[in-house]
């Protein structure tokens, strides 16, 4: 968790596709955390880490708005995502919800993530594309990191696996 | 309770959602210079608009009052207006002639239509003024808009007008373009219109010329509108014309009204009375 918000801050924070989209990978960890974790808890985190971000970042506000609302949402869109025949407490990964669910999740996942960022960020709606632009130009960057990092995970995890 | 209890702890993360949220935009437009700027001139527009709502609503149920004052204020004008025409008029005669320190000889009294008909032959107007109040029989009575007709009977807190659109009624009058006199009178139907009969035949009418008391009577001062032109055709007789006018003052709608005093009335009524018993010895 530490990891990524180092990686947020000192890294993708200056990272400006476009000139202007900033990817939010932060969003990563809520869309980490399993289905059977209490919803108070993924608010708590959502909060908390979105306001760590806000701190760092100069945007007071946004990104904990931002964190909340994604930890709030974030099972109704795992529920649209994820395989019928599970019950239990499942945590979302490729392995789990195989490549196209996975990805279909975490786009729609970043999407309202960085929907709300960039709309509190330009706060009107008369510079509409640029606030759609960027939207977009992010989302699409979070979502190729975190499959990225969610594929190299699950790749040496099957390597540990198959060493045992 | 219980259930209210069990409701708030069932949807506590919504709540808590709820919380969060507002935390945070709270955050966002107070530390952050754009976004809290956006807010309060939203606020700002949004608060002027229903204070600007309240305003209309409030300056609406005054009007009544904002009327009365403006029509008191209106009496006081046109009295101050026909004391300077008077006073303008004595100047063109003679720039040397000093005037004197003479009053109108009209005071205006105001007063509301209580009561009104204008569907007979015969309509006549109830004002809230009465003979404790100065008002006589006789006397004018005019709106702002322009004559509304002569005082009839009298009691003690009303009086009964005879207004321009009765059958009765006669009011003398004239063009003010050509100063030729006329009697207005009216016939039964439109009380929009009513007709100036005695207009000399060589007079060239034109349309929309306004018609004014001439004040040969001492009921009305000279110069106030009755009405204007609206089309010419000569008389049964032949010998002048009759003259289609529209009112100046709309009837079925007249509500603050002024009573024309004449202090002067009474003088002039009891020299003409010894005048005739002189004559008749």
């Amino acid at each position: 968790m530490a990891l990524l918000l180092l990686v947020q801050l000192l890294l993708l924070n200056h990272l400006h596709l476009f000139g202007y989209a900033t990817p939010l990978i932060i969003g990563y960890m809520i869309i980490c955390f399993e289905s059977g974790m209490s919803r108070m808890s993924q608010l708590w985190w959502g909060f908390i880490m979105g306001l760590i971000y806000d701190l760092f970042s100069n945007t007071m506000g946004m990104g904990a708005a931002s964190m909340t609302l994604l930890a709030m949402m974030k099972p109704y869109l795992l529920k649209l995502f994820m395989p019928r025949d599970v019950v239990d407490s499942f945590k979302p990964t490729i392995q789990t919800m195989n490549l196209s669910n996975y990805i279909g999740y975490t786009l729609a996942c970043m999407g309202l993530l960085h929907m709300s960022f960039y709309f509190l960020e330009a706060f009107t709606l008369s510079d509409l594309l640029l606030t759609i632009g960027a939207m977009i130009g992010g989302t699409l960057m979070a979502t190729l990191i975190s499959v990225c990092t969610e594929y190299i995970v699950h790749n040496r995890q099957q390597e540990r696996d198959v060493m045992k | 309770m219980q259930n209210l209890i069990d409701f708030i702890i069932k949807y506590k993360y919504w709540f808590a959602f709820l919380l969060m949220e507002g935390f945070s935009l709270a955050m966002l437009v107070r530390f952050n210079n754009y976004q809290g700027s956006v807010y309060f001139t939203t606020a700002n527009s949004l608060v002027g608009g229903i204070y600007s709502a309240a305003d209309g609503v409030t300056s609406y149920v005054g009007l009544g009052k904002a009327n009365e004052m403006l029509e008191a204020q209106n009496m006081l004008l046109q009295a101050e207006v026909h004391e300077m025409k008077r006073q303008l008029a004595a100047h063109h005669i003679d720039t040397l002639q000093f005037a004197g320190f003479n009053r109108s000889r009209y005071r205006f009294v105001g007063a509301q239509v209580i009561n009104a008909t204008t569907g007979h032959s015969t309509n006549l107007l109830t004002i809230n003024r009465g003979s404790d109040d100065g008002i006589r029989p006789e006397m004018g009575v005019v709106s702002s808009s322009g004559v509304v007709g002569i005082v009839y009977l009298t009691s003690a807190h009303y009086s009964i007008v005879m207004p321009l659109i009765n059958v009765k009624s006669k009011v003398s009058c004239r063009l003010s373009q050509h100063d030729a006199s006329g009697t207005m009178e009216w016939k039964f139907g439109d009380i929009r219109s009513a007709y100036m009969t005695g207009v000399p035949l060589h007079i060239k009418i034109s349309k929309d010329e306004k018609v004014e008391t001439n004040g040969y009577s001492d009921i009305f001062p000279s110069g106030i509108p009755i009405g204007t032109v609206q089309q010419a055709e000569p008389s049964a007789d032949g010998l002048s014309h009759t003259l289609k006018i529209r009112l100046a003052v709309d009837f079925a709608t007249v509500r603050n009204v002024s009573i024309i005093t004449n202090y002067h009335h009474a003088e002039k009524k009891q020299l003409e009375f010894v005048a005739d018993s002189i004559m008749t010895l």
